[in-house]
């Protein structure tokens, strides 16, 4: 099963990779992505699958909020978004 | 100059990037650099001449990080170093990865090729920012000289705060050379998560509510400043604690109620006491699988209660029922004045139990035989060394011997590559402790594997004539493979043999340092004050049988409870 998480990043020097690298390192696949340009950030929309069932997605978000210049972006203000 | 000269002013006089670097490490407090010179940082060290930094010419990269690592680990600041672009930068990755494993604060700056030349392949280009992404905390990549000042002290900032780790800044050499008379402050955010006092009060029921609790203390607790908070709480409540490898002496290890280091080789009454324990209340660990053994049957009765700064530790392997997420000392403080305002734990059976068990299990030091019984020696130098002791051990067989037999009275005092396990590690974590403490007795323990892997540093060891000691115990293997081969791979030895080491008293004397060597049991307490009483670096080199082996060990793959005890 797959989810998807909303995340802000700033524009940085291996930002990008930085957040893949880390979502793929902990054990989730990448099954999808779309990207949207917000001047000095970037909107970001991972749609995520663990690899076997002892990867969970809160310690996936716990490790993403390690990351500095990256903020996960709550789900209602998505929905709400999209609505 | 004064400090108030370097405050970030428009109107400064147009400065280089290397000198904003050099100025911006000075006004942070940075005494020591590590580091080795090279094409592309060449700008960065033309501004340390004449600099108030003391630079530390070491011998190979890898070495200006381990040491920049201890340095940081025994003086609690940030370790720094430095290092040219390409092969310089990927020499510092298995020391970056090192800080990053056990959460020690280091800046790593490189040098890079200017930037109209990154992605070209050019002479000694690596995407260094790239290559260490999975093992820095963060990293910054510098694209203007005016960013310099204000990426430093982010890197410092990071690099301590919350859990620490090592940060990464990549100058480019054009930044290094770019003048400006501009440059922007950081301004440092309070970002430090609030101890939440509801899971303290959840956490103060739990060990109410508890029959046989249990304090499984981690390497967090001396990063966080928690060690007096963590022996005050022991103090309040009596309840029993086990230590891992990083956190020995935060209870000394001589102490009533110190049961001893958890896990692979840990001590029969620590393993057994986590296994009937009915609460573990962690503080600063992180459930490494060497310490848990099998994880699935790791304290199969225990509730846990997890104190930690890093929210991503609480939950990643072991569910807790009450987390506690924040600065270990704030958290752990406020549980104390809770436990003190209340009735005192009815523990005292439990507790009496573990410790009769730690005092039934103590390891015996009398061994047959005329050769040295490694175990014995360690036990004594710490001793003989007194609460200045510090040991900077390498990885293998000596450095569990060491974890095991060695007297911690302070978590300072025991340097060790924990959640890495770089061999390599023990001599220049050595030059960075005694730099950052001349005043301790700083050992370096290694085995002949592990020291083989830094051995240049014996130069650096002599050019700065640091009075390092050092034990290095040869058993002209690679004992804990050997070990392994001889339990588990039914002796089948396999690439494990250095019987053709060279001769350690020749080399090291050709560096220009002390040497002897310990071959008999009956040399070992002559050897010992001679090393200790030695004004400069001296180095030990002691002969041990290759067939000795580490007791006791939880098999891989096992749980704590099943420990093998070797003859």
């Amino acid at each position: 099963m797959s989810d998807t998480i909303h995340i802000q990043i700033d524009r940085a020097d291996g930002s990008l990779q930085r957040l893949i690298g880390l979502v793929e390192r902990r054990g989730f696949h990448i099954d999808g992505m779309n990207m949207a340009d917000e001047g000095p950030f970037r909107r970001i929309a991972l749609t995520v699958r663990g690899r076997d069932a002892a990867r969970c997605l809160d310690n996936l978000g716990r490790q993403i909020d390690r990351l500095f210049g990256v903020r996960r972006l709550p789900d209602e203000a998505m929905r709400s978004e999209a609505a | 100059m004064t400090a108030a000269a370097f405050k970030p002013s428009a109107e400064a006089a147009p400065r280089s990037g290397a000198r904003l670097l050099v100025s911006t490490l000075e006004r942070l407090g940075v005494e020591v650099v590590f580091g080795y010179p090279g094409g592309a940082i060449m700008p960065v060290y033309d501004a340390l001449a004449g600099s108030k930094l003391k630079h530390i010419l070491v011998r190979h990269e890898q070495g200006a990080a381990f040491s920049a690592d201890a340095y940081a680990r025994k003086s609690g600041k940030v370790g720094v170093c430095m290092a040219t672009s390409g092969p310089g930068a990927t020499n510092l990755i298995t020391g970056i990865a090192n800080a990053m494993m056990d959460s020690v604060p280091m800046v790593c700056i490189t040098g890079n090729v200017a930037q109209g030349l990154m992605g070209t392949d050019a002479f000694q280009e690596i995407d260094i920012l790239g290559v260490t992404l999975p093992i820095v905390k963060h990293s910054i990549l510098v694209r203007s000289a005016a960013e310099v000042p204000a990426a430093i002290e982010e890197a410092f900032h990071i690099a301590r705060s919350g859990r620490p780790g090592p940060v990464l800044v990549d100058l480019p050499k054009d930044v290094q050379f770019e003048t400006t008379a501009d440059d922007h402050g950081f301004s440092i955010p309070n970002d430090a998560p609030r101890v939440d006092h509801d899971a303290i009060a959840a956490a103060e029921a739990a060990i109410r509510a508890a029959k046989k609790p249990l304090v499984y203390i981690g390497g967090g607790v001396k990063i966080g400043g928690a060690t007096e908070a963590v022996r005050a709480f022991v103090d309040a409540t009596g309840i029993p604690q086990v230590s891992t490898l990083n956190a020995l002496g935060t209870i000394p290890t001589d102490a009533h109620g110190m049961l001893g280091m958890l896990g692979m080789h840990g001590t029969r009454a620590a393993n057994h006491a986590v296994q009937d324990s009915d609460l573990l209340i962690v503080v600063g660990a992180r459930f490494d699988d060497r310490a848990t053994g099998k994880l699935a049957e790791f304290a199969p009765n225990a509730r846990i209660v997890h104190f930690d700064i890093d929210a991503s530790e609480v939950g990643k392997l072991r569910s807790a029922n009450v987390a506690v997420v924040g600065e270990l000392r704030e958290g752990v403080e406020a549980l104390t004045q809770r436990m003190r305002a209340g009735a005192a734990l009815d523990i005292q059976d439990w507790a009496d139990d573990c410790v009769r068990s730690a005092k039934d299990g103590a390891h015996r030091y009398d061994a047959p035989g005329e050769g040295v019984y490694a175990p014995a020696l360690l036990k004594e130098i710490s001793e003989a060394a007194g609460d200045d002791f510090v040991a900077a051990c390498d990885v293998g067989q000596h450095q569990m011997w060491a974890a095991m037999h060695c007297r911690f009275a302070k978590p300072e005092a025991h340097i060790t590559s924990g959640g890495l396990g770089a061999m390599g590690f023990g001599l220049p974590a050595g030059i960075g402790a005694k730099l950052a403490d001349p005043s301790a007795t700083v050992v370096t323990i290694a085995g002949d594997g592990g020291f083989m892997m830094n051995i240049q540093e014996l130069a650096t060891l002599k050019r700065y004539g640091i009075p390092l000691k050092i034990v290095l115990i040869d058993n002209s293997s690679l004992g804990l493979v050997r070990q392994w081969q001889e339990l588990f791979f039914a002796e089948n030895y396999s690439e494990i043999d250095l019987s053709d080491n060279p001769d350690f008293v020749k080399v090291a004397e050709a560096f220009g340092v002390e040497a002897f060597r310990i071959d008999r049991r009956d040399q070992v307490s002559d050897g010992i004050q001679r090393l200790l009483a030695a004004d400069g670096p001296c180095l030990a080199h002691v002969v041990i049988d290759p067939r000795d082996n580490v007791w006791p060990l939880v098999p891989p793959g096992k749980n704590n409870a099943e420990m093998m005890e070797g003859s």
